[in-house]
């Protein structure tokens, strides 16, 4: 990079400084993103093959050989505690959300860059106490449900108090872009003109600030209750163990959304781009992420319809939960319907679009079986749950961060990437995803129950179909990821200031940007989806 | 479309799978009709020789917006309340309901009846009558799940909980434990076993063995014959170090045995080991076990088996040190009293003769000698020197009446001294 420099390339937030101390140090929010990205993925990918060990377990009934019981307990664990508290949580808000908040709104950097820098390295803080509880692995699944959390190995202690100082990080990261959406946006840039993707950040940062605490509070008791003895979840001592899944869903409900809205944030960015067309809209999808937001504070119980709560909190909850999927619904008409009568480009990013539609409403749909009490009695901790909530966390979450990473790749990096690799990658990931889950959705329409080392013979074939599918989904993921680390070390060719012809803030700077991201502060005129022929008598105001 | 759920064996079975399928042609439809949209669009509007075409500036539509606001909620409240209905009648079990009492541990469900019959694992309800099952865990959150009744519910340790049912057909049906409870989870399973109003009613009040034995499943067989036929005394189930191997975690285990060879414990050395026990000893253990053959028809053989393979995940209790290595006494030193109680400890006559007064297997030690009694076939006794020497050297020949013929003999393990030293013993033991 020195030599490029040298060379008299214009300067940019890579080359300007070099060296590892000028990553170790930065305050750059751009450099902090991709210093997100590239820990986070490395835990994806952990988790990931702790999934595949799970899914080889899995493929035969009867135990494979490779693993106890027990170790497999472990793995189920490890596996979600690791993609949720360390992968998903931190997930398009810490990698993309860092990068592009202050690019999408003119800003220079966000509010506070120390603290942006802080809240890294307590995430780093958390993720080492994470791998440290490795050494005496917990068995509770990433719940960490009470009384059988007091009870089992030691592990709990630290990989609950990964947990809660990561909770630290995702705090002061949610507060740092709310004060930066208030207070930092450009001359001109309305609260009407933001792009979505910002809306999406917004609620999700609300999210972060106000659930964050309680599920703090609670791992802290949790730990509290192991070392001391106090009493409050332990039946033994007088305590109520559903208490813990109380405080647990209050934070970890909403916490699905902290996941799933960013990703809607960049649906909503990549369909009308790749379409050359306005968002259908406008303001319906923006207050439907605010929508969802609040609505998700009012729902966790629906995890415990079955956990011993009384029926009148039940049919309440139940209700509440049927609310959320109005703004949801609303959200992907709005999406398809920016697609009619566009110019579709069926880039890589677009693909992903669009196959998140398909995923999310299958995610969506299944959810109303699990919102709809009677039918909820069946399907509790089933495969069917397990199958829902990866079609929202993994199809949902994880494929719209991944078409987020390749949309803006080109101008984190300054290159282009394979498009047929990248387009080899998404087949792999759609096909291997979709085999894998589908075949868990009968599984629980069949009364398969999760959570289980092994299982009666019937199951075996949509089992074994369900493995090769998760291994397909992995070497996609491996592939797309690569795809994308080596353009970035060993790529030629360049990407230009904006490949898509986006009008958005971010795409009007050099690829990749300079230090302060403009070279003069930017004064907006116009909303973020001005495209097309505009039609007499509409406008967006 | 996707029919798949088990079979209808509950009366509100028919009324979840209703609004369930209803749940799923809607889904469908709009998944279909809308990505189905998309893919069209992606289609149509599709560029052209890699350039853009013109397009329309639209920014909504107020009256479309609305609609598509409107329809979902108009649906989402029916199937809300449809759903809600269903678990009105799931949650309010009938008044005149049989009441069965529930109590989960890890890992296993055992279940009460109202007349204090006992089962484990397995319940036996009648067709056509409404049951309630009060439900109660004793250490973590277990739950309870039938498939084919449509019900669950979490078993908690700090409240009671309930489910209910009216079962519709006869038959055998899986039940579940669907909260993670540890190790041995997926193995917490139990039946639910439908009889017609006849045989239930025989079944609940029909104590004898045989009926009771002919209605249990091979793992509860199994469990019933250990105790009855008194392997509890010298196998333990949960890892301790009794007489015999202890039968947590045997099945599958490697054993080497006292002639230096290595058995693996399957199907055919449990078999060969209740026929002919003294066949394969276990190193570090004693030829003690009396022969089962002629006694135990194959059926309950496998039936043991299968207890045995059930128990072959069980925690494992931290082995007791083995009581003849751990005092190495010198014995030329011991009064014949003390030898002869040592005696007694290594070769493990306490498992069927107690010090303390109470009737085991076989007559206490406690006033043993001197005492006078009739013997199995009728004749008297005197429990002196000579009938205590011939009891250790051919049991079979002068058992107690009210006493089985269980004792094996220990001609050739133990000397004259010895057994002198045994007898000393038993007589300080008043």
């Amino acid at each position: 990079m020195s030599t490029a420099t040298a060379t008299g390339e214009k300067k940019n937030y890579l080359n300007e400084h070099t060296g590892i101390w000028s990553w170790i140090y930065t305050l750059d929010h751009k450099r902090i993103g991709i210093m997100y990205t590239v820990t986070l993925f490395m835990f994806f990918f952990t988790a990931g093959i702790f999934a595949l060990l799970m899914r080889y377990e899995l493929m035969h009934a009867g135990p494979s050989g490779l693993m106890t019981p027990d170790q497999y307990n472990q793995l189920f664990t490890l596996h979600g505690a690791i993609m949720v508290f360390l992968f998903i949580v931190p997930g398009i808000p810490a990698t993309l959300g860092n990068f592009l908040i202050p690019l999408m709104i003119g800003a220079k950097d966000v509010a506070f860059p120390r603290l942006n820098l802080l809240s890294y390295y307590i995430y780093v803080a958390g993720a080492i106490m994470a791998l440290v509880a490795l050494s005496s692995p917990v068995d509770t699944g990433w719940t960490f449900y009470t009384p059988y959390s007091i009870q089992t190995g030691q592990g709990v202690v630290l990989m609950t108090g990964a947990a809660f100082v990561l909770g630290f990080s995702s705090i002061l990261t949610g507060l740092n872009f709310v004060v930066t959406i208030h207070k930092l946006r450009a001359p001109g840039m309305t609260w009407m003109r933001l792009p979505l993707f910002i809306w999406a950040a917004y609620a999700t940062a609300a999210i972060q600030v106000l659930a964050t605490p309680v599920v703090g509070i609670n791992l802290f008791l949790l730990i509290i209750e192991r070392t001391m003895g106090i009493g409050i979840f332990d039946p033994k001592l007088g305590g109520d163990p559903v208490l813990f899944q109380h405080l647990f869903w209050f934070y970890s409900h909403p916490v699905v959304y902290i996941m799933i809205l960013p990703a809607f944030g960049i649906i909503a960015e990549i369909i009308p781009v790749f379409s050359q067309k306005p968002i259908f809209g406008y303001k319906a999808v923006a207050f439907a992420s605010l929508a969802i937001a609040l609505i998700g504070f009012f729902v966790w119980a629906h995890h415990m319809f079955l956990s011993g709560i009384s029926d009148t909190s039940a049919a309440f909850f139940s209700i509440i939960t049927f609310a959320v999927a109005i703004p949801t619904a609303v959200k992907v008409f709005n999406w398809v319907s920016t697609m009619y009568r566009g110019s579709i480009r069926l880039d890589t990013p677009m693909l992903y679009a669009i196959s998140f539609i398909f995923i999310f409403m299958v995610a969506g749909t299944t959810g109303i079986y699990l919102a709809t009490l009677g039918v909820d009695i069946f399907y509790h901790d089933t495969y069917f749950v397990v199958a829902h909530f990866h079609y929202t966390m993994q199809g949902g979450a994880v494929i719209g961060m991944i078409a987020g990473l390749h949309f803006w790749f080109p101008k984190m990096s300054g290159k282009m990437y394979s498009e047929t690799t990248a387009k080899i990658a998404f087949i792999l990931i759609f096909v291997g995803f979709n085999m894998t889950f589908v075949p868990q959705f009968v599984l629980g329409m069949h009364g398969m129950p999760r959570r289980y080392f092994d299982y009666p013979p019937e199951f075996e074939s949509l089992h074994f179909a369900s493995t090769i599918g998760a291994f397909a989904n992995g070497l996609g993921y491996a592939l797309a990821i690569l795809n994308l680390a080596y353009t970035a070390l060993f790529g030629k060719t360049k990407a230009g200031r904006n490949p898509y012809n986006s009008l958005s803030l971010e795409w009007q700077t050099d690829s990749p940007p300079i230090h302060d991201n403009f070279e003069v502060t930017p004064i907006v005129t116009d909303w973020t989806y001005g495209y097309g022929e505009p039609i007499k008598g509409q406008s967006h105001h | 479309m996707f029919r798949y759920l088990p079979e209808q064996a509950s009366t509100f079975a028919p009324d979840v799978d209703w609004i369930h399928h209803w749940i799923t042609d809607i889904s469908v439809f709009f998944t279909v009709a809308i990505f189905g949209a998309a893919v069209l669009f992606a289609i149509i509007y599709r560029r052209r020789d890699g350039k853009d075409h013109k397009t329309p500036q639209i920014l909504g539509d107020h009256k479309l917006e609305a609609i598509w606001t409107v329809v979902p909620t108009i649906i989402c409240i029916f199937v809300a309340v449809e759903g809600l209905l269903v678990y009105r009648d799931i949650r309010t079990p009938p008044d005149k309901a049989m009441e069965l009492s529930v109590t989960a541990d890890q890992f296993s469900w055992s279940f009460e009846y109202p007349n204090g019959k006992k089962t484990l694992n397995e319940v036996t309800v009648p067709v056509g009558e409404p049951v309630r099952f009060t439900m109660r865990s004793k250490d973590v959150i277990h739950s309870f799940f039938v498939p084919a009744m449509r019900v669950k519910s979490d078993v908690l340790p700090s409240i009671f909980t309930r489910v209910w049912f009216e079962p519709v057909k006869t038959g055998r049906y899986q039940g579940y434990c669907t909260e993670y409870c540890g190790a041995g989870h997926s193995t917490m399973l139990f039946s639910v076993n439908v009889v017609s109003g006849a045989e239930y009613d025989r079944w609940l009040n029909d104590d004898s063995q045989e009926f009771m034995m002919s209605r249990m499943g091979a793992e509860e067989k199994g469990m019933a014959l250990y105790e009855q036929q008194n392997c509890i005394t010298c196998h333990s189930v949960d890892g301790s170090r009794k007489v015999g191997p202890s039968f947590a975690g045997l099945w599958g285990k490697k054993e080497k045995l006292t002639d230096g060879t290595e058995v693996t414990v399957d199907e055919n050395y449990i078999e060969s080991s209740i026929v002919n026990p003294n066949l394969q000893i276990v190193m570090g253990y004693g030829p003690l076990m009396p022969s089962y053959e002629g006694q135990l028809p194959i059926e309950d053989i496998k039936a043991l088996i299968s207890y045995i393979k059930s128990l072959e995940k069980t925690t494992i209790a931290p082995a007791s040190a083995d009581p003849v290595a751990a005092a190495p006494v010198d014995r030329s030193k011991l009064t014949p009293p003390e030898l002869g109680k040592l005696l007694v400890q290594e070769k493990a006559c306490g498992a069927c003769h107690s010090v303390d007064g109470n009737k085991l297997i076989g007559p206490t030690f406690k006033g043993l000698y001197g005492r006078k009694g009739k013997l199995a076939d009728g004749s008297s006794y005197e429990a002196d020197d000579e009938y205590l020497k011939h009891s250790i050297l051919e049991p079979m020949a002068q058992v107690v009446e009210g006493f089985a013929p269980s004792m094996p003999s220990f001609q050739g393990q133990l000397s004259e001294e010895e057994i002198a030293s045994i007898i000393a013993y038993i007589k300080t033991v008043n």
